[in-house]
């Protein structure tokens, strides 16, 4: 099986969501540009382009006006390509890991050698809703016609869940949970591509509206507009383009799994058979199998966040250790650049907002700027070796993706 | 006068007596699912029966809840916050979402027992749209 690696990435600068659809293409075109002239390479070189497509009902100004079912074409036609594969990806917010994961495995199984995976979204404000036309026949639509039960009602649930089950009052996790939005504020704020660069404290968080008890405002991300685009290639042809290339050790898949006791995203129910987070340990566990690591071999994170719960979390999937230790890692604050084990040196999906199915792109790009030691300001102090990525979408989309120093 | 009419056809028992969520259970491995299914949900079933309808119990436990403090917008604004989402589990294993109805929150408490009750969601300006809520069991 041949290696293959990141040769370069770009994410757009993230902004509020609604804007304008047409502008969408614009700028996706603009990274997928500077992606490839990091990577020294023209369109006309490309073998695939591979794109996520927001395929979700939403009432989103990108699912009813930008035809993203065809975003690889679209994006091809605007760059140029002479014999490049298009297809495009969907997954909800999984949706670039998961067009990434194809990627790799087209590349390693040697289909492919020099792919463009992008991808840009625009999402709709506030909670999310199906739109009128999918009412009735939609089991989402269903679920919050009946039950009102939305994206940060499931995640709340999780989160008393999880207080519960350790013996905690929920008020300790509240602390917790405004304490990685404290962190990750502070990295957001020295990211130029972020939405949001204020900084904010624990007090502020813990004083702002709740919005579905334990989750308060500043706990949940806001809905943005943003995308990125990352060159991916075989390890031989990426050690020709770059002095740095950076190994993809892992890429994997999850999807819903049965047993999985925690209600996932708009589902009416689940049937208990497992350990609650199963579904979203398993794709780390694969990934940790392919690419022969273990939890002890992660230097640094970066997990798709929509609620400062999920970067909680996602630390204790993929650590697997006692929940309690995560919650010691982040009130001594091991979290940061300085710590034991930074995560979301980005700023996360807290600074940036979510545009749903682009969050990958701010994670591959961080790690990739990490562990070539290229973050400036939010470097993290540690020497690094190998990073993880992980996301989670709706219905029990999941991707995690293992980079590696390969040079 | 206003009609009655269950939110969405299927869900539960109505008219009734007795308030029931409508499930289904694979006759061959016992799955069980909510709302009823056309096929098993089981990985390892080798669908060689049909699922049928189930009823399934009518009491569980709280398995994990929150107080949504937002009014959804329109078309679902008969949302009103603050409304309790919950995750009840029934004796069957399975975890099931749906509206709580209690007078006071601080009431609510993990792992108590609920019971199912076909109630109000809201009604316009014709029907009265009918769902189902759980609601604490008082021990007498």
């Amino acid at each position: 099986m041949t290696e293959s690696a990141i040769v370069s990435a770009a994410i757009t600068e993230w902004i509020a969501a609604g804007e304008p659809t047409p502008l969408l293409m614009d700028r996706l075109a603009e990274a997928a540009i500077r992606a490839l002239r990091e990577a020294n390479l023209r369109p006309g070189e490309l073998d695939a382009v591979i794109c996520n497509t927001s395929s979700i009902p939403f009432d989103s100004p990108a699912y009813i006006t930008s035809s993203a079912q065809h975003f690889a074409h679209r994006l091809a036609e605007r760059i140029g390509i002479r014999e490049a594969q298009c297809m495009n990806v969907s997954a909800a917010c999984a949706s670039a890991s998961i067009a990434f994961a194809v990627a790799d495995s087209m590349i390693k199984t040697g289909q492919l050698k020099k792919v463009l995976i992008a991808g840009i979204d625009n999402s709709p404000r506030g909670f999310y809703l199906p739109a009128q036309s999918y009412l009735d026949p939609d089991p989402y639509a269903a679920a919050i016609k009946v039950i009102g039960a939305t994206n940060p009602a499931y995640w709340a649930m999780w989160a008393r869940r999880r207080a519960y089950e350790m013996g905690k009052d929920v008020e300790d996790l509240k602390e917790v949970m405004a304490l990685v939005k404290e962190i990750h504020s502070q990295y957001g704020a020295l990211n130029p591509y972020a939405r949001y660069k204020k900084i904010f404290t624990v007090d502020e968080v813990l004083k702002s509206p709740i919005v579905c008890d334990p989750l308060h405002l500043y706990m949940i991300c806001a809905t943005s507009s943003g995308g990125g685009a990352v060159v991916v290639a075989d390890m031989e042809t990426a050690k020709k383009l770059t002095d740095k290339p950076v190994k993809v050790a892992a890429s994997a898949v999850g999807g819903p799994l049965y047993g999985e006791p925690m209600p996932r995203l708009r589902v009416f129910s689940t049937y208990k058979k497992l350990k609650p987070f199963t579904e979203w340990r398993k794709p780390i566990e694969k990934a940790y199998k392919i690419a022969g690591i273990t939890a002890e071999d992660i230097d640094i994170i970066e997990c798709h966040d929509t609620s400062c719960f999920h970067t909680i979390n996602w630390i204790d999937q993929i650590m697997g250790w006692e929940r309690e230790e995560t919650d010691k890692l982040i009130r001594k604050r091991q979290i940061r650049h300085d710590g034991e084990l930074p995560v979301n040196l980005s700023g996360g999906t807290a600074s940036f907002g979510e545009a749903v199915y682009s969050q990958a792109y701010i994670m591959l790009h961080e790690l990739f700027r990490q562990l070539r030691g290229e973050a400036q300001e939010r470097q993290a102090k540690k020497s690094l070796k190998i990073g993880v990525c992980t996301a989670y979408g709706a219905y029990g989309a999941y991707g995690c993706i293992i980079l590696e120093k390969g040079w | 006068m206003k009609k009655e009419v269950p939110i969405i056809e299927g869900l539960f028992k109505w008219p009734s007596d007795k308030p029931q969520l409508i499930g289904s259970r694979c006759p061959k491995c016992g799955s069980i699912q909510f709302p009823k299914s056309t096929v098993c949900n089981n990985p390892d079933c080798d669908h060689s029966a049909a699922v049928e309808e189930y009823a399934l119990s009518p009491e569980g436990t709280l398995y994990s809840y929150t107080i949504h403090a937002y009014s959804l917008r329109e078309p679902f604004q008969y949302h009103k916050g603050p409304y309790v989402v919950g995750a009840v589990e029934l004796p069957e294993g399975l975890i099931v979402v749906g509206r709580i109805n209690v007078s006071d929150e601080k009431a609510l408490q993990m792992g108590m027992k609920l019971r199912v009750k076909i109630d109000k969601l809201y009604e316009d300006d014709e029907n009265i749209y009918l769902s189902y809520f759980f609601e604490p069991v008082i021990e007498k």
